[in-house]
């Protein structure tokens, strides 16, 4: 409504309705000085395509005013920037100009159109080029502690004096500014301009979602008191201070007291589509702990006895007495407790299972740098390059295979052959009292080693195994997932949300609940039985294309194409963690067993290392060539194993990574911290395979390492 | 597949060559050779159509020839259609804050598969099988089965028995009083006329000819498939009755 009236004023006051418009503004009283902090308001509002409707028709008549000569045409710009309230706060009035053709028009309609032309015209395009060269000089210029700082400032600086350019249809001016300088940005940014090369017109501009995103939110610089002191005094020294208008527009400043980053610093953390994290964004509480687990005695027969005994079922509030087993752990301070989320209870099949995997455990590997696991390859012949998701199920003895054909196929990795269940006509004619009555209603005429799942419209991108292995979901590129039985081997629920391709899904460790994430830029967290999301994860600039639960499945982990990673409570759908500092879009994500820690892999070959608690990075490993597909932590988290298309698979030590971790105040406060160049001395092994790409990788519970790829024959 | 083999620049005609150094200025390298193909084919595809809707636009507005703006409009049009894109994000935070609003529900123990509602889920039947032709239902209210045929035609005594099975080779069955029960529900294609179904004192009654069954069409919905005949060839005495498709799970 705001806006309505204050571009009503405007109009009135262009058609020279002085009276009118006095009476108006005095009935709304409004003031001139508000015009100013509302404009501010509105350019950091959302962008919405109406607006320009108000245009009003006696448009032609401005033509002619605004004919005067060119210098006083520039200054006629200047003070119509639309940060008025800033740089030139005496100014009360906003103009917005806009380049039609080759006459310049001057538009009232501040508020209206803002949110449109968050570009509006600053000065004169043939100067775009000599402001820019002007910082460059001085940042080169300057010290070099300030120098690696200050030089963040050129790659958000170009991408938004190019995007304005290109707004206000100077075309060939922007193709000059691009051509100069586009080949100073850091080479990994170069996969975002070559996008921005090909945005030459306006129209180009309202398609691509990316880029609106990128224009309206702020991009974060985290800067020393010092150099950003520096920076501030030069650009206000100057007469034309676009660039300081630029920058307080749509750049955020992060100032942190303290020694300024080196390159390498700055290297390491920089490089996502929105700039590096605020501090304050990484600074809330995460209970990354795990839950406590049911206590069980191993052996089987008394099974039935302990479980009356077991500690707690974990959807009732833990008890208050502490039963026999479970006087040795005190509630763990980072870890939530039992009942913040609704977990299903704990089901005979679960404590079987539980049992099962204890007993497995017992006969674990204890991995090493001296003692390193066995791979065991499975490689998908035949796939012709359709292979696009895998997974394993946590004991091992299924795995399924997502293709591009929209087929799902499921395969039984130990002897143990596919069984569904008989149909209704033969389970009416079994003896349902027998013993093994759960034997007989499976079907053994159709037992087999492969199943086939059809259903899907498209290539399947994701897929995941429940954990006590009844159900299968599998995402697509058709917007649905699915969720398929694996006692009939149907297809139960297709869950609609995502109107567009889905990149990954997954179960939540304790079942129920599953994460998916697509190219509508958000995660949602669903519940089997809600046909609907039960959360929404939006914040990412790009496409989500990794999800995965914390261990305690009360976070999400989100990787994304805009390269920053997010972690996710799933209480209240906040995000509670920013992770940047890849160079590309996150392919992989993998917890440390014991909730503590992330390890993340990306385009860029890199795999890194964040502290969920202290929300810092706390290593780097280098050594692939290409993208990491694949990220598993050994059962007891003592190896983390990378997959990558670079048809390897490396093994790197976690324990000593994640060791001797300097949390100094300074760290903590700056979220800076010095990576130390050990890539070389963590990397276990590396093992090649002839030419399949690792699309999966996998921990049995006795630490063998499986790993699954197809087979590309170049 | 092997990576690029491109054309020989000798051989390959100027279209590809412009295709392959455009995918070479977009940064992509590596592509198998008929991506080129692909690629021309849909940018003649799109421009085709642009220009066709800028063709009608502009004969619409009655200009003399097309121009620019017909040519934006026509983009435009096709954008909106076609190339859709995600919803901005300022929606998709606000619809995030407000879902994110509800408390987690909570999980009623021991309640076996947790699927949703059965109506969202893909449980129920998408078929059903035809019974044998000889059994008779006793009760008023039982319908037979219909039997599908496709092109036949049949002529039947005009008694509108519930669920007389046809002692005939050519199996024309009619559901009868189905159609009052179904109108509030049903998928009807139907004749106007139809209503009184199978009661057949009516001379135009409509008849079959031909009816062709999409499978397709037979689903948890149910199908009323009735065809027309000329009037002039409805015959009284011959009471042809109205041929029927009718999947009716709810009304057995």
């Amino acid at each position: 409504d705001r806006q309505t009236l204050v571009a009503v004023l405007q109009f009135l006051r262009r058609s020279n309705l002085r009276e009118s418009e006095e009476i108006l503004r005095r009935e709304a009283r409004l003031l001139g000085d508000d015009l100013g902090g509302n404009v501010a308001a509105v350019a950091t509002a959302s962008p919405g395509v109406a607006a320009v409707a108000a245009v009003p028709p006696g448009k032609g008549e401005d033509r002619e005013d605004c004919e005067v000569g060119p210098s006083s045409r520039r200054q006629a710009r200047e003070v119509g920037s639309p940060c008025a309230a800033r740089s030139l706060g005496s100014s009360p009035l906003c103009w917005d100009t806009r380049v039609v053709g080759g006459a310049v028009v001057v538009e009232d309609q501040p508020d209206v159109s803002a949110v449109l032309s968050a570009y509006n015209q600053q000065g004169d395009p043939t100067l775009y080029e000599e402001y820019y060269s002007g910082l460059k000089h001085f940042i080169e210029c300057s010290l070099d502690c300030h120098r690696a700082e200050l030089s963040q400032l050129f790659y958000p600086l170009f991408v938004h004096m190019y995007l304005e350019l290109v707004y206000n249809q100077h075309e060939s001016e922007a193709k000059s500014f691009f051509e100069r300088f586009h080949g100073d940005q850091e080479c990994y940014y170069q996969d975002d301009l070559r996008v921005l090369s090909s945005l030459t017109k306006k129209e180009h501009m309202k398609g691509n979602e990316t880029m609106l995103d990128f224009r309206t939110s702020k991009f974060v610089l985290r800067i020393s008191r010092d150099s950003y002191q520096l920076l501030k005094r030069h650009l206000q020294e100057k007469q034309n201070n676009q660039i300081w208008n630029i920058v307080q527009e749509h750049l955020y400043i992060d100032i942190f007291d303290g020694m300024p980053r080196s390159k390498q610093q700055i290297d390491a953390m920089v490089g996502s589509l929105a700039g590096e994290a605020k501090r304050e964004a990484n600074k809330a509480k995460v209970f990354f702990g795990l839950l406590k687990e049911p206590e069980f005695d191993v052996p089987l027969d008394d099974e039935d006895e302990e479980g009356e005994n077991e500690e707690g079922k974990p959807k009732k509030k833990k008890p208050k007495k502490d039963n026999v087993g479970s006087k040795s752990k005190k509630q763990d301070p980072n870890a939530p407790p039992q009942n913040r989320i609704p977990l299903p209870e704990l089901k005979d099949s679960d404590k079987l299972d539980k049992v099962m995997n204890m007993k497995e455990a017992a006969r674990r590997v204890r991995l090493g740098p001296e003692c390193l696991p066995s791979i065991c390859f499975y490689t998908f012949l035949n796939a012709y390059q359709g292979l696009t998701a895998v997974d394993i199920t946590d004991d091992s003895s299924m795995i399924v295979g997502g293709f591009a054909d929209s087929t799902v196929r499921v395969w039984s990795v130990t002897p143990k052959k596919l069984r569904s269940v008989k149909t209704a006509a033969d389970l009416s004619l079994i003896d349902k009292e027998s013993d093994d009555v759960l034997e007989r209603i499976m079907d053994e005429k159709t037992a087999s080693e492969l199943k086939i799942l059809y259903g899907h419209s498209g290539p399947v991108y994701g897929t995941s195994f429940s954990p006590d292995r009844n159900y299968l979901l599998s995402c697509s590129e058709d917007g649905t997932v699915r969720l398929w039985s694996l006692q009939t081997f149907t297809c139960l629920v297709g869950y609609k949300g995502h109107n567009y391709p889905v990149w990954d899904t997954q179960f939540s460790p304790y079942g129920y609940y599953f994460v998916s994430g697509g190219h509508d830029r958000v995660a949602r967290l669903w519940a089997t039985d809600h046909y609907q999301p039960l959360r929404i994860f939006a914040g990412h600039l790009a496409d989500v294309t990794c999800t995965r639960f914390h261990p305690n499945s009360n976070y999400i982990a989100t990787g994304s194409a805009d390269r920053t990673i997010r972690l996710w409570d799933v209480l209240n759908g906040n995000c509670v963690r920013i992770f940047t500092g890849h160079k590309g879009p996150i392919h992989s994500l993998a917890f440390s067993p014991n909730g503590r820690f992330l390890a993340t892999g990306a385009t860029d070959g890199r795999v890194l290392l964040w502290d969920i608690g202290h929300g810092l990075m706390v290593g780097e490993l280098k050594g692939h060539t290409d993208t990491v597909y694949a990220l598993r932590f050994s059962r007891d988290g003592e190896i983390l194993a990378s997959g990558s298309m670079d048809n390897t698979v490396r093994l790197w030590d976690a324990v000593k990574a994640f060791e001797d971790l300097e949390t100094d105040d300074f760290t903590t406060a700056t979220g800076h911290i010095n990576l130390p160049e050990n890539s070389q001395d963590l990397l276990l092994g590396t093992y090649m395979t002839k030419s399949t790409p690792v699309v999966h990788l996998h921990f049995t519970r006795r630490n063998l390492l499986l790993a699954a790829g197809a087979y590309s024959s170049q | 597949m092997e990576a690029a083999k491109m054309a020989s620049p000798k051989s390959a005609p100027k279209d590809a060559q412009v295709m392959a150094q455009i995918l070479k200025d977009m940064g992509i390298t590596e592509y198998e050779p008929r991506v080129i193909n692909q690629m021309l084919e849909f940018a003649y595809r799109y421009v085709t159509t642009i220009l066709e809707d800028a063709k009608i636009y502009s004969s619409h507005a009655k200009k003399s020839s097309v121009d620019a703006d017909d040519v934006r409009l026509a983009i435009q049009c096709r954008t909106d259609q076609s190339f859709t894109s995600p919803p901005p994000r300022d929606f998709l935070l606000d619809i995030a804050r407000q879902k994110n609003q509800t408390p987690l529900p909570l999980i009623k123990p021991y309640s076996g598969p947790r699927l949703p509602p059965d109506r969202y889920c893909l449980t129920a039947p998408n078929y059903r099988l035809k019974s044998l032709q000889k059994k008779v239902s006793s009760t008023a209210g039982r319908i037979t089965v219909p039997r599908l045929s496709v092109g036949a035609v049949s002529s039947r005594p005009s008694t509108p028995t519930l669920g007389t099975p046809s002692a005939q080779a050519v199996s024309v069955s009619a559901k009868v009083g189905a159609p009052v029960s179904l109108a509030g529900q049903r998928f009807t294609v139907q004749i106007p006329s139809s209503q009184p179904a199978g009661k057949s004192a009516t001379p135009t009654t409509p008849t079959v000819q031909n009816v062709l069954i999409n499978p397709s069409l037979i689903g948890p919905k149910n199908i009323l498939i009735t065809n027309m005949v000329p009037p002039g060839a409805a015959d009284p005495s011959s009471l042809k009755r109205k041929h029927e498709d009718d999947d009716d799970y709810d009304a057995l």
